[in-house]
């Protein structure tokens, strides 16, 4: 390891370390404008120029694009370095307009304080400069090309980090030019990047435009709940508002960046809609008022039918502490629940994922980057998670080779190959493959389970003909591989699924190999929802406890049945058929309108919260202001309002955990604290693998890793015979998908006006075989025929999915809901094109 | 559904005369082609050499027929000085900002014509009559600044002379039309 002088103090650092890292792991910030530590170095910049005084290289370089060596001395504010850079600085300003008080990047702007630092206070270039037009990039990202100094920072990032190449570098030498080849939307989910890596105020944040500098906001770290990977932010707040979430740097979770889905996915605790007051009946009440009555009719419904006519529901979007004090209060006072999933399938396979996460084989989103070989199952990752396209990539740039186990029309920014199968096949095609992968003589001492699962597992000859050649090239390429990992969605596979895929990254284990396994959940807290939630009550078992009349009270805690279960009438009958129907919630929803007793709860921003993401991380993310009805909204404008009071309007806001605790224990909370720190007392006491949880403000940057696994859930324990015989048959009916997009089908990011402007209408996907079938083409409206009437939808034809399947968006702008069962199969004669 | 316009259901009266035979011909060249992003350039360089610019639908073809975006062909077509994207005019001027030529001026001459002309350089006026581009030394340093109007070399330009080509232009066309007209006449 090579030992270098920078300034005079020494450091030792791995070989192939630049000197600009080096500089900067001494606490050295070397100005930059074209390096980033993601991105690497390409010398385009020149602003990272020191004085080499010894060693193999001599006089002014750039730091970003030499190694550090042995012997070498360096001097950041050697003269001659300084004068460089400082002429650099001012070349590069040549042609930078002077719109710093109209420039939204003003405030946080690299390039701004290097000029600023660099002591280049006064414009000598007289001459005209050079100019550009700026093109319309969609509603996320502003474009003002006139400001570029050329780093080539966003076309590394939009080409060759995240795989997109619809954004580059046009012309050559002055007029280089970076944006599209015409005006339109930017096609990547991750162009809100743009923004954070640029180093002045080419590309900036398009719906925060002209709102404040960044000096003017509550700034403060928090995380993404938009889906379950568990990014961190730092969201920027003002006048009771988010205004902005930018990507915080993790080492073990998402790195430098963040998709837009949860950069623009925040605006659901702004929008004019929210709910900010308590409601009894559709009434506005003082919120205590609400909860007396909320207490007192849950009071009278347990004294005529006992504890077991209550119901809790809450949701994988809560933090942890409103998730626990629902475990609380049914095992304190013996009410049905605590459900978070809508049914026990969903339950069933949430809880095997985090009881099958042997602490040996979990790998975070960083650790997955390292992999070299990825096979995903039942994931659609650009639209479920889609950092975990971004950490994929990664892998494949490093020479990962990825395959994708999926019915749906997989699409990644990046060579992968894609089995599309159809979901009975998944196991069977996922033990081939793993089967053809593994040396038999590696595995003679793995155990007596693991030689019988492996004797025992189907071979690639189950694989379809057409699919042979790819499989076995995907074999190779897995038997090849030292670090493999599985990804395992636990969305649309079978209930089987999850605990293969960990039978699997086992035996890979036992096989000798690296293996690793990386289970992607529905929701940003649906871990500890798997923690909490009763096996024996979903949410279909509560719905059938209602009409059968047992359950008469339900609870239901920051979640809209209305939009996540998939039997709208059913549904719609049940909760005429309650009592008592009490809602707490920070969204406008559907269960909010039909609530008997509504409270509206803080979100995350106002409340802060404990989040577990879907590898067991458990982090917090602490409070970023403190609630209320913004200034905006108020004052109908920017403009503050012209009435005055006192108090803050909208302030009687609680978190959930508060209000339950409230309505439950009858407490009266005055402060927050004494609640969490009890409820995380309780949780340490009552859940297991949160033993070891710390209060909530000594959870360290990264979070704490968990060990969730348990032993007592059978392994290698797979009916083969049964998989099999499932397997077989593909002239049945067609089964219909439920799948997420990357906008327009996550409950929370589906209130943001910029989201939605990203929104595809919504459309079925099918197979050309069936689609040929069934007289249909591309574009073609079709009709399903549903026992709860039609469902009419746009058809796209896709060549690389499998058949025998109808893949439906579980969109907002459809009605989904009308399926009715899961899984759901329609017959071909039930699906017409509609004529006109 | 594809991005481009390429001509399927529209009379050639809709489009752009040479922008519909340009987008048959590379519907014919393309194919020869293997798919395959070394291609690039050839291509773009053949179809200049028939049609002499490259439109941006034919940009947006190519950008389909490899399977990449049309903003990497964009991106590679604008970097080399050999592709226009302009079709060139019936006059084309070329000034000279060579080294000799820049020291004399030859910046206040192109903005001169830019300026008499509403074009920018590398472009060509909407009747097609004249395009103008910057080059790179045409090798008669002595008589700096210099442009070449079509095949004549023009040295010691100076912005008086610009207007007196445009007057000579005005000429010429005038005394064309004087004899089509008499000849017209005659028959």
């Amino acid at each position: 390891m090579p030992k270098i002088i920078i300034d005079d103090r020494e450091i030792e650092v791995p070989e192939g370390t630049k000197v600009i890292e080096a500089a900067e792991q001494l606490g050295i910030m070397i100005p930059r404008f074209c390096y980033h530590p993601a991105l690497g170095s390409v010398g385009a910049c020149r602003v990272c120029a020191v004085k080499f005084l010894e060693g193999p290289f001599k006089g002014v370089q750039m730091s970003c694009m030499i190694d550090a060596k042995d012997g070498m001395i360096v001097s950041t504010n050697d003269e001659e370095a300084v004068e460089f850079r400082r002429n650099i600085i001012e070349w590069l300003m040549l042609n930078h307009p002077h719109d710093c008080p109209v420039c939204d990047e003003g405030g946080h702007c690299l390039l701004q304080d290097m000029t600023v630092s660099g002591g280049h206070g006064m414009r000598r270039y007289l001459g005209l400069k050079r100019t550009y037009r700026d093109q319309y990039l969609g509603p996320l990202v502003q474009h003002e090309m006139n400001r570029c100094i050329h780093c080539y920072r966003c076309s590394r990032f939009y080409q060759e980090f995240a795989g997109y190449f619809d954004l580059g570098v046009m012309q050559s030498a002055n007029r280089t030019y970076f944006g599209r080849f015409k005006d339109g939307i930017l096609e990547s989910p991750f162009t809100g990047n743009l923004s954070d890596i640029c180093p002045t105020g080419v590309y900036t944040d398009r719906p925060s435009r002209f709102f404040g500098r960044r000096w003017d906001y509550q700034r403060s770290p928090s995380l993404c709940i938009n889906c379950s990977l568990g990014c961190h932010t730092t969201v920027s707040a003002r006048y009771r508002q988010v205004v902005r979430q930018e990507a915080r740097y993790s080492e073990a979770v998402n790195g430098y960046f963040i998709c837009d889905r949860g950069r623009h996915g925040f605006h659901y605790a702004r929008t004019e809609t929210r709910p900010w007051q308590a409601l009894i009946e559709g009434r506005e009440v003082p919120t205590e008022g609400a909860v007396r009555a909320a207490r007192e009719r849950l009071a009278e419904i347990v004294s005529s039918g006992g504890p077991r006519s209550v119901a809790c529901l809450g949701s994988g979007r809560s933090s942890l502490e409103t998730q626990a004090m629902l475990g609380q209060l049914c095992q304190k006072k013996g009410w049905q629940g605590p459900s978070y999933f809508m049914d026990k399938s969903l339950t069933g396979k949430a809880k095997t994922a985090v009881s099958r996460l042997d602490p040996e084989l979990a790998v975070s989103l960083r650790e997955l980057e390292g992999s070299d070989a990825i096979v995903v199952v039942g994931a659609d990752p650009i639209n479920e998670a889609p950092m975990l396209a971004l950490a994929m990539r990664q892998a494949q740039r490093r020479g990962g080779k990825i395959a994708v186990i999926d019915p749906r029309p997989i699409f990644l920014p990046f060579d992968f190959n894609h089995l599309p199968v159809r979901l009975d096949e998944i196991n069977l095609y996922l033990s081939a493959l793993v089967k053809a992968a593994v040396d038999p003589e590696l595995i003679v001492d793995a155990g007596k389970d693991a030689i019988e699962f492996y004797q025992e597992a189907p071979s690639l000859e189950i694989v379809a003909a057409s699919l042979q050649e790819k499989a076995s090239i995907l074999a190779q390429e897995l038997r090849a591989g030292q670090r493999v990992v599985i990804v395992c969605g636990t969305q649309i596979v079978r209930e089987t699924t999850p605990a293969l895929a960990a039978d699997h990254a086992k035996f890979l284990r036992a096989a000798k190999k690296q293996a690793g396994l990386f289970y992607l959940l529905p929701q940003a807290n649906s871990f500890g929802a798997a923690l909490l939630a009763s096996s024996e009550v979903s949410f279909l078992e509560i719905i059938q406890g209602v009409e059968k009349g047992e359950i008469k009270g339900l609870i239901v805690a920051e979640n809209d049945p209305f939009y996540s279960f998939h039997d709208r009438q059913r549904l719609e009958l049940a909760i005429e058929k309650l009592d008592l129907l009490v809602v707490l919630d920070c969204i406008e929803s559907t269960a909010v309108k039909k609530a008997n007793v509504f409270l509206p709860t803080s979100t995350l921003y106002e409340a802060g919260g404990i989040f577990i993401n879907q590898e067991g991380r458990v982090q917090a993310a602490p409070r970023a202001y403190l609630g209320g009805i913004s200034i905006a909204q108020i004052g109908g404008g920017d403009h503050p309002p012209r009435v005055y009071g006192s108090d803050i309007p909208g302030g009687e806001l609680r978190a959930a955990y508060q209000f339950l605790s409230q309505i439950g224990n009858g407490d009266q909370i005055e402060d927050d604290d004494p609640t969490r720190r009890s409820l995380l007392r309780w949780i340490a006491d009552n859940i297991p693998p949160l033993a070891e949880i710390p209060p909530f403000d000594e959870l360290s940057e990264n979070g704490m890793r968990i060990s969730s696994s348990n032993d007592t859930s059978p392994q290698f324990a797979v009916n083969w015979q049964e998989e099999k015989e499932k397997g077989k048959g593909s002239e049945g009916p067609l089964e219909i998908i439920l799948t997420d997009w990357t906008f327009g089908t996550e409950e929370l990011s589906s209130f943001s006006p910029p989201l939605m402007k990203l929104e595809r209408k919504p459309y079925a996907s099918m197979h050309t075989d069936d689609a040929a079938r069934l007289g249909l083409g591309h574009g073609d409206k079709a009709k399903i025929k549903l026992d709860e009437g039609n469902l009419e939808v746009d058809v796209c034809i896709e060549e690389n999915m499998a058949s025998g399947v109808v893949i439906l968006p579980r969109h907002r702008l459809l009605e989904w809901q009308k399926i009715k069962s899961l899984p759901k199969f329609v017959r071909f004669e039930e699906i017409e094109k509609v004529s006109g | 559904m594809a991005l481009y316009n390429d001509g399927v259901g529209m009379a050639p009266s809709d489009l752009d005369h040479e922008e519909w035979e340009m987008i048959q011909d590379i519907k014919v060249l393309l194919p020869g082609f293997e798919k395959h992003r070394g291609n690039l350039i050839p291509i773009l360089q053949s179809i200049q050499e028939k049609h002499s610019y490259l439109a941006s639908t034919a940009m947006e073809m190519v950008a389909t027929h490899l399977s990449i975006t049309p903003s990497e062909v964009f991106g590679v077509a604008t970097f080399y000085n050999q592709f226009r994207f302009h079709p060139p005019g019936k006059h084309q001027i070329k000034v000279c900002l060579g080294t000799a030529c820049h020291v004399a001026g030859g910046d206040i001459i192109l903005e001169n014509f830019e300026r008499k002309l509403g074009i920018k350089d590398g472009e060509t006026t909407p009747d097609r009559e004249y395009s103008v581009e910057r080059v790179a030394c045409v090798g008669c340093c002595a008589l700096a600044p210099v442009a070449v109007v079509d095949e004549n070399v023009q040295g010691h330009m100076q912005p008086s002379k610009v207007e007196g080509l445009f007057v000579q232009f005005q000429i010429e066309r005038e005394r064309e039309e004087r004899e089509k007209a008499e000849r017209e006449a005659s028959e």
